[in-house]
Formats: structure tokens, sequence, C-alpha cells
């Protein structure tokens, strides 16, 4: 069960407090619309949906309960601003005597200080959506929540005294419910149904991206059903829940952990109730601010609480652990984009990347990228960002956004894609993910939309963007790679026997041997696997060719995951192996101009592996003449045989080809704007 | 025609036997083929080497006056995809221009784009492929596409005004036309082939020719019987001209010593128009020698036009200035008088339609607008 407490006052908070015997609640909401997420009918909905979602994925994940969604949206009445909105999960359920408050009251949730990473941080959620559904409504909200210690649903209809911020109850009942346990909120209010950016759909999109254990159904108000399957049934870990540790801890922060610890003296209150401080320390950190160290915590001036806090800026303390964090991790991430853009079929998924933890202002944080590339994302829109703090979509403010000033201030050109001038969002068929995980989100402001600059903060997001950025480099290349050589293939394969025969014909003359001017066209040496996976086994197939006008000595090496590679036979046996690396590599016989040779693996059937998986470097040949294959990295050991080292050194000489104009490129880039016939 | 004779080597015996005509006209496909199969036995990677269509390329012909292209080069190579379709595409082409011309048929540019369907890796994709295949092999055989036996569907200009010609239809029927007497309000069509063996100029009554943008033009003009009252040879260019219009105001001018004036909107397109038919077009640049009329005048609408006539107008969009921005540093507009015109446009703002001189009444443009224009140019 969640435990519940009043939430002490801070920021919104704060002000709410003090000026709650001065303004009614109405007022106050009033006033803080945009803030709160309300200052629109089509944000309204939406802020709805989200905090209703919210609230069911915490609590779910909380009771260790796979979340399972259901939002429906429909219309009510003919005036056509109203919709009716309902979210249900099968959560743990919320006991009988916490349903008004949780859902009635302003300022009351479960997590305000729990130094931990959750959605939900302020306890007003919920209960805003309420008020804003009984402002513009005066409709009350319904509430189902069903335990499993208990045989029926308990179902409520409550709205928001506004002058008393206090729940008031219209009916009560208790129903038969189809399930165990679960929570479902209905509401009605005044509210726009659209999609697209900033819309339900978007935001269910974006959670389910990154909450790939979640299965969510949308049932928009047409009746058109959407529904994302979970691509795990693994829940996250639970992340732990941390004291608070002295690393950017405020004076006001510090004076509420004072005032509501529940130890004898601060000696006590230091190395117990904050994380980081050791006994040692806390002797120190006294001794430093010229305090005693047997004051009891709620008695220490404003002055004493400021040499306090002097004191524990000056001590050297344990770095904040990552435990109360629970980032989604390479695997998940993956899988979660997998799921959701199906139907894109892009071309690329770059190995996600996760940072490790560091800290900023006392909270441990992280960074997690994915990046997406290619089949139907489109090529000539700003590269899609899609931004989540833990894990919830972020989908408005981009513009004043820190990930997005990150993913800006890199020079994305360098990387492959089309970026005006060097910098802000670049251009091509690119979808970015973007998480940051911290038990305390630095948002701009209390509507959580956008993440604040902060150095610490943009470094790790730009290390981590940069490292996905690589990653599509490496793939264009690739692609840039294959495209050479399957254009290469095509003209010395089809069109230029064509040619040579239409061009002999015309003459009457016989058609010349056309060996010397391949080896001239394409000028590299190639590999090539294939995979042929059968009923009894997975074989591939290596080719490698020699396109080059001089015979080659080459030396081969593979690389494949070493899992994989131990399942592997060779034929022909390799010169050596590493079962640690996943090498192996052969010393291939002198290969002549225009000759071909091959290598040979067999795996037990069904073994994953495809020719990606290969990795092919090669001795003996230079970088601009090999396709198929990367040359031998720099920082490889490895003793290479005498003839290699001879070959490789015996400079690629041959004439160097004049640089003429190709007359193609220039006339492809000269008639764009002429119109003649 | 002066047309430059293909490099040619000595002839094979089968050669000898062709026909006159092939041989003439369709010998210089041929030795394209040799090129490329002495490459071929050399071991070389096949490749050709043409003239560049740019406008970085274009040379001002003193002895002409008109723009023709300069000698910069560039290369067609078997070494790279694009260039290596292009040359098989080239010997599909010969292929087909040689069946043709042993089968007697003619084949429209169109047709062209369709028989590639047949071509396997060679098939265009799209007819601008197709169209810019059928120039370079002009460029490459000095010859123009008739004498591949290579037409554009009709899409000719249409004539107005008493000039009388004499046509040799497709059937080989001769049809002597008067444009004013014997053409309905559509005027005379010109055929895609306007050379003295298809069309003939018996007789003209004409001071100048106006060549006109726009069809709603032309037909303000022959209703106020601008032709008639001034002697004058109505011209729709239908747009970007197509070549035989160009060739005929070419002939009309050379051959009748008629003047030409250029009648357009007043826009960074229109510009480019008159420089088709004045300059000649980059496209077009190896056969400029029979397109362009470098004695032709732009009449309007001008830039200072439209703030003398206060002209209604549109406010340029970006693509114009960019358009405005690139024939700053074209060639054909290199002229003190062409600068300032074009710096004018960009300065105002501002582009309008030939039509909107309607502001003032129907009569206004044969009244004043073109009277006054055609005084100052001299021409009347
Ligand atoms: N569907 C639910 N199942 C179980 N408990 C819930 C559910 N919805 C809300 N609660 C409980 O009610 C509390 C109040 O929810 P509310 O949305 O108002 O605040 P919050 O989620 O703590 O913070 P925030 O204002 O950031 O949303 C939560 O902290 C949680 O303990
Ligand atoms: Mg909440």
């Amino acid at each position: 069960m969640p435990r519940t407490l009043v939430a002490p006052a801070r920021s919104i908070a704060e002000q709410l407090a003090s000026k709650q015997r001065e303004i009614s609640v109405a007022e106050f909401f009033e006033r803080n619309r945009q803030i709160l997420g309300f200052d629109n009918p089509q944000r309204s909905l939406l802020t709805t949906v989200k905090e209703a979602v919210d609230n069911g994925l915490d609590a779910s994940e909380e009771a260790g309960i796979l979340p399972d969604l259901r939002v429906e949206i429909s219309k009510e009445g003919e005036s056509g601003d109203r919709l009716r909105v309902a979210v249900e999960d099968r959560g743990p359920g919320i006991v009988r005597r916490e349903i008004p408050n949780v859902f009635g009251r302003l300022l009351y949730g479960s997590r305000f200080h729990s130094n931990r990473q959750a959605r939900g941080q302020q306890g007003i959620g919920i209960s805003a959506a309420v008020l804003y559904a009984g402002l513009t409504t005066a409709r009350p909200a319904r509430i189902t929540s069903k335990i499993a210690e208990e045989e029926g649903a308990r179902v409520l209809e409550l709205i928001l005294d506004t002058q008393k911020n206090l729940p008031r109850i219209l009916s009560e009942e208790v129903q038969l419910w189809d399930r165990e346990h679960g929570t479902r909120i209905e509401l009605v209010l005044k509210a726009k149904y659209v999609r697209g950016r900033q819309s339900p759909l978007e935001y269910l999109r974006g959670t389910a991206i990154v909450n790939p254990h979640a299965r969510i159904v949308l049932v928009e108000p047409d009746g058109t059903k959407i529904t994302f399957e979970r691509a795990t049934s693994e829940l996250p870990p639970i992340s732990k829940e941390t004291l608070p540790h002295p690393y950017g801890l405020e004076l006001g922060e510090l004076g509420y952990l004072l005032k509501a610890s529940k130890r004898e003296n601060i000696r006590e209150m230091l190395s117990r109730d904050l994380a980081g401080v050791s006994v040692r320390a806390s002797r120190e950190v006294v001794g430093a601010a010229g305090l005693k160290g047997s004051e009891a915590p709620a008695s220490l001036s404003g002055e004493a609480q400021e040499k306090l806090l002097a004191g524990l800026r000056g001590v050297e303390l344990v770095a904040p652990s990552a435990e109360g964090l629970s980032p989604i991790g390479p695997l998940l991430i993956k899988r979660g984009l997998r799921n959701v853009l199906g139907d894109v079929r892009p071309d690329f998924f770059a190995p996600p990347v996760s940072r490790p933890p560091k800290v900023r202002g006392g909270f441990p944080f992280l960074v997690e990228v994915g990046l997406v590339y290619g089949g139907g994302l489109p090529a000539d829109q700003p590269l899609q960002l899609l931004r989540f703090a833990n894990r919830v979509p972020l989908l408005f403010q981009q513009g004043a956004c820190a990930i997005t000033s990150a993913v800006g201030s890199i020079d994305w050109r360098r990387y492959g894609l089309d970026q005006k001038g060097g910098n802000g969002l670049p251009t091509g068929p690119c979808l970015l993910l973007v998480h940051v995980a911290s038990t305390k989100i630095p948002f701009t402001s209390e509507a959580k939309e956008a993440l604040a600059e902060d150095e610490d903060l943009d470094r790790e997001l730009t290390l981590a963007i940069q490292a996905a950025a690589r990653h599509l480099k490496t793939h264009l290349s690739r692609v840039g790679r294959r495209q050479f050589a399957s254009d290469k293939f095509a003209i010395i394969q089809k069109i230029l026997p064509r040619l040579a025969e239409k061009a002999s014909r015309l003459i009457d003359q016989p058609v010349p041997d056309l060996a010397p001017v391949i080896t001239k066209i394409m000028d590299v040496v190639t590999l090539e696997p294939t995979v042929v996976a059968d009923a009894s086994s997975v074989r591939v197939t290596v080719e490698i060719t020699n396109y080059t006008a001089r015979p080659r000595v080459l030396e081969v090496f593979l690389e494949i995951d070493p899992t994989t590679f131990a399942l592997a036979e060779y034929a022909p046996t390799p010169e050596g192996i590493d079962r640690g690396l996943g090498r192996a590599w052969w010393t291939l016989d002198k290969l002549a101009s225009n000759a071909r040779t091959r290598i040979e693996l067999g795996f037990p059937a069904r073994t994953d592996v495809e020719a990606n998986d290969l990795d092919f470097y090669v001795a003996g040949v230079d970088e601009a003449h090999l396709l198929g294959a990367d040359p031998l990295p720099g920082d490889w050991d490895v003793r290479l045989p005498r003839a290699i080292i001879e070959a490789a050194e015996a400079a690629e000489s041959g004439p160097i080809e004049e640089e003429e104009v190709d007359y193609d490129a220039a006339e492809a880039s000269a008639h764009v704007s002429e119109d003649e016939s | 025609m002066p047309r430059k004779r293909a490099p040619t080597s000595p002839k094979t015996k089968a050669e000898e036997e062709e026909p006159k005509v092939r041989a003439d006209a369709l010998r210089p496909t041929i030795d394209l083929a040799r090129l490329i199969h002495s490459q071929l036995l050399e071991g070389e990677i096949p490749r050709m080497r043409l003239p560049l269509r740019t406008k970085q390329n274009i040379a001002f012909q003193m002895r002409e006056g008109v723009w023709r292209l300069g000698k910069a080069t560039g290369t067609r190579s078997a070494r790279k995809l694009d260039g290596a379709l292009m040359l098989l595409r080239t010997f599909y082409l010969v292929d087909f221009i040689n069946e043709m011309a042993r089968d007697g048929k003619t084949s429209t540019l169109r047709e062209l784009y369709y028989i590639s369907e047949g071509w396997e890796e060679g098939k265009f994709h799209s007819e601008d492929e197709s169209n810019l295949l059928v120039e370079d092999l002009e460029v490459m055989c000095s010859r123009l596409r008739e004498d591949f036996r290579l037409h554009p569907e009709e899409n000719g200009a249409s004539i107005i005004g008493d000039i009388t010609i004499r046509e040799r239809n497709r059937k080989g029927a001769v049809k002597t036309i008067n444009c004013r007497e014997d053409v309905g309000d559509g005027g005379y069509a010109l055929p895609s082939n306007v050379e003295k063996e298809k069309i003939e100029f018996v007789k003209a009554r004409a001071k100048f020719v106006i060549a006109i943008e726009c069809g709603g033009m032309v037909d303000r003009l022959a209703e106020n019987g601008f032709d008639e009252a001034n002697d004058a040879l109505l011209v729709h260019l239908k747009g970007q001209p197509a070549r035989s219009t160009r060739r005929f105001l070419k002939r009309v001018n050379e051959e009748l010593k008629l003047p030409v004036v250029v009648f357009t909107d007043g826009d960074p397109w229109s510009f480019r128009i008159f420089a088709s038919v004045a300059y000649g077009a980059i496209k077009t640049a190896h056969i400029s020698q029979y397109l362009a009329t470098p004695g032709a005048e732009f009449l309007g609408v001008t830039a200072s036009d439209i703030e003398n006539y206060d002209l209604p107008s549109d406010r340029l969009s970006e693509v114009d200035i960019k358009a405005l921005q690139a024939e700053l540093s074209d060639p054909r507009f290199a002229t003190a008088e062409w600068r300032s015109e074009i710096e004018l446009m960009l300065k105002n703002g501002k582009k309008a339609e030939q039509q909107s001189l309607a502001k003032y009444g129907l009569n206004y443009v044969t009244d004043h607008y073109l009277p006054e224009k055609l005084k100052e140019m001299g021409v009347l």
C-alpha cells in the first residue's frame, strides 16, 4: 500500500500553504493554470491522461505488478467541447480511507520527500485534474478501486471543495469488479481531442517506448483502439529509496530535515538522515561548524544551520550512490523503440548508450540515449527528438530544454546528418531518444516540461549523444561502402558486358576481353559473406575476390561475439584462434588478379548469426582498396607473416587518375533551374 | 545550315555501301561505338568527353552574336554507376536511331522515353533524362535531333498576322496558308520542324514581330486589332518557348529582316524566356547558332514599368529572389541594362503580370502601353 503523508510545503506547495487562508484553491488554480498544465482544452486533456497514467504506472511498479493500463476517451453530451476520460490500471488499488484525499485534495501524496526516482513528485497531479473537471463541467470524479484484501471494489463519486481544499463525497457504494485489484478514475471535463505532437497518443507512444514492460491501450473518441503491447515481461528493478546527500543541499531543505528529524542530536542526525556522512565525518562537520554535536536537531537557530551547511561543504564525503535510479538500460531501450516504431521499419537501431551515474547538486542522475535511422522516417524533416525524464515523455517546451540545446550544440554534419550552420536540430530520417533519470530532475518550472541548463548535466548529455552519433556515422559509412560495392558490381556484372556487346555489334567486331577493364573499374579486394540457414545447420560462405590489377597476399581476421564464436567450425582451418576475443585468422594463398577464394564457417542449426554480426579485418591491402572489411586496427597486437608485411610495404603504386569533372554530376546540378524544351 | 563535321575515320567497306543519308547523318553515332570498342581493346575504362552545358561554360560568340558552349569538358565514365548507365543508354539510343533510319520511321521524344522500357538497366527514369541524353548525342555527333528522326510533340507557338507560309504536311501535300486570313482565332500552329524543307515564307506584310508570353495577351492584341493596325506578327511563346518557336523567330528575323520584340510578365522567369529567345538557352547552347535571335529586344514588363505605370504587383517570393540572384551571375545577363533592371526588381521586391495592364481598361495596352514602349525602342 502506498504510504501517504501530507506533503511538506515547497515552491508552489509553499506558496499555496502560506496563502491557503487568503485565497481559495480555485483561485490558486486559476492563477497557476499554465504551470499545472490546464491552460487550454487540448492541453488539459493531455495533462489529465498523463497524471492518471503516471500514477497507474508508479503504483503498479511499486507493488511489483506489470503495468496494464487502459485509457478511454469518449464524447460527452452534445455540446462537443466535453470529453469523458477513464483511466484504469491493474495496480494494487487504494485503501478506502485514502481515496478521498488522493483524488480530492491538492498536495496529498506519498512521494514528496521520498528520495527515489518516481514519476509523481508533488502530490498535486491527479487532484488537479479532478479540480479542473469540477470547475469546467461541475461533474464529480468517479473512482473505482479494489485492493486484494477486499471482496468488492469501492466506488466513490467525489468533488474537490475549492473553499476548503478537501474532498466531498457525493455517493459511495461497493461493486463487484472482475479483477483482483486496480483503480479506475473517470472524469468529465472541458477538453479537445487531437492527434499529432503534444497529444495523448504521442504521450502514450513515448511512454510505451521507455516503459517496455507496460501494456497500454488507448481508445480514441471515434472508437479507434490502439494497443502498445509489452516488449518485455520483466519489471524494472525497484529503485531503492536513498537519503538526501549533502552535495547541493540547500539551506531550506536542511532546515526542513532538521525539523523533521527524530534523532536525539545533530551528530546522529547527520550520519543517519543524510547519505554519505560517516560517523567520523559527522564529528568533523560539527567541529568545523563550531557546534557541540549534542544539540537537538530541531533546536538549531538559522545561523547555526548556515554554519552546519558550511561545515558539510568543507568535509570530504562518500559520493552519492545511484541506487535510487532506475535506468531503462540499453537492451530495453532498443526493444522499446523496436516495438513502437515497428511500422516505420527503420534501417538502423544504434546500440543504445547508457552513461554511468553522475551527481549534480546532491542528487545522482544518469543519461541514456537511443538513436534510430532511416526506413519510413521522413528524410526532409528535422530530427525527431523524444525527451524523457524519469521515464515520462516531455512534450512541451522543447526549445527551452537542456536536452534540446545539447543536441543542437553538436555538429551533426560530422556524423552524417544535414545541419544548417553546424548547430541547431539537424535534418534527416533520424529519431533520437534521450532519457534523464534522477532522484531529482532539474526542471525549469513546476510544469515539469523542460530540463534546466546545467554544466554537469550538459556534459553527460553531450557525451551520450555523441556516442550514439558515432554509431550513426559508422552505420552511414557502412551503407555508403555497401552502396559503392553494389554500384560497382552492377557496372561490371551487367552494364559493362552489355555496353561492350552493343558497341561491338554496331561496328561488327568481336567483344574484347573485359578482365583488365573490370579490375580497373573495381580496383578493390572484396569480402562478401552469405548466410544460408537450413534445418541442419547455418552456413556462412565468405567469398574473397581480388579485383585489383596485382596479385595479393592477404591475412584475414574474423571477429564474432565469443559465445557465437564458440559454436563455429571452419574450413580451411584457421592459422590461429582466440576464443576469448572471438577471433580467428587465416593467411591466404597468393591471390592472382581477378582470382577468388573462400572461407567457410558452419554453425549448429538455428544459431542466431547474420552477415552483420561478422566483422572482418584484412592486412595486405590498404583501406582504399578494400570492400566488405576494415583494415587491421592499429592497436591490435598481432604478428603478421613476413609476406604480408612486404606486400603492404610495397606502396600501392600505379598511375594516379587525373581528376576529371564528372559530366553527369555537373549536369545534374546545372539543370535544376532551367526548364526549356 | 552551317554544320560542324564530326571527326571521321577511314570508311569501312560496309559503310561505303550504306545509303548516303544514313552514312551522313548517322555515321557519328557509329563512330561513338568505334571509340568505346577501341578503349575496351586497350583495357581502358570506357568513357566519353563532352562539353559541359552549365552556366559557367557558355561563351559569347562574336561572329554569330549568340552564347555558345565554352571549352570546359566533363567526362562520362563507366567507373561510376551513373556514367556507366548513360554510356549504355547512349548505345541503346544509337541502336534505336539506326533502326528507325532503316525502317523509315520517326519518333517523338515521349515515345523514345517509353521505348526505353525495353532497355533493362538502360531504362530512363524520367522524360527529362531521355531528353538530356538526346541533347548529349546532338553535342557528341554535331547533329540535330531531327537528323536522328526524333522530334518533340507539336507544342510550338501559334502565329497571327499577315504572313503567308507554304507548309509541306506529313502526308507530303503542300498547303499555302495566310496566318490571318486562313486561320481561326487560334492562329497558325507551328509544327515541330520549321526548317526550309518543311516551311517556306511566301510573303509577309509586317513591320515587326511581337513575341508574347501569355495566351490571354495574344487574344487581347488580336481582339483589339493591334496586328492589323500596326502591321505586326503576333507570336504566342507559351511560356518557355519550344525550339521550333525560337527557330521560327530566328528565321523571320534573318530572312524577312523583321525586328523581334519580346513582351512578357515582369518577373525573373520571364527574363529567362527573353534570354533564351535572344541569347540562347544553356541547355541548347550547342545549337544556339540555329535558335537564338541576337537582335531580339525586351519590351517589358520591366521593373521600371511596374513603377512608372503603377501596375498591380505581387511580392517577390523566396524562389523569385533566388532566381534573380542567379541571373546576376549568369553571363547572358551581364550587361549594364540587365544588371540595373534585375537590381531594381530586387530592390523594389515586386513582380507583375503583363495582364495587370488591364487595370486601366482593356484598350490601354494597345492604345497606350505598347505604342509608347515601341516608340521608345524605335520600332514604331
Ligand atoms: N492509480 C493509483 N493507484 C494507487 N495509488 C495511487 C494511484 N493514484 C494515486 N495514488 C496515490 O496517491 C498519491 C497522490 O497522487 P498524485 O498524483 O496527486 O500525486 P503524486 O503522484 O505523488 O505527485 P505528482 O503531483 O507529481 O503527480 C500518490 O502519491 C499515490 O500514493
Ligand atoms: Mg501523480
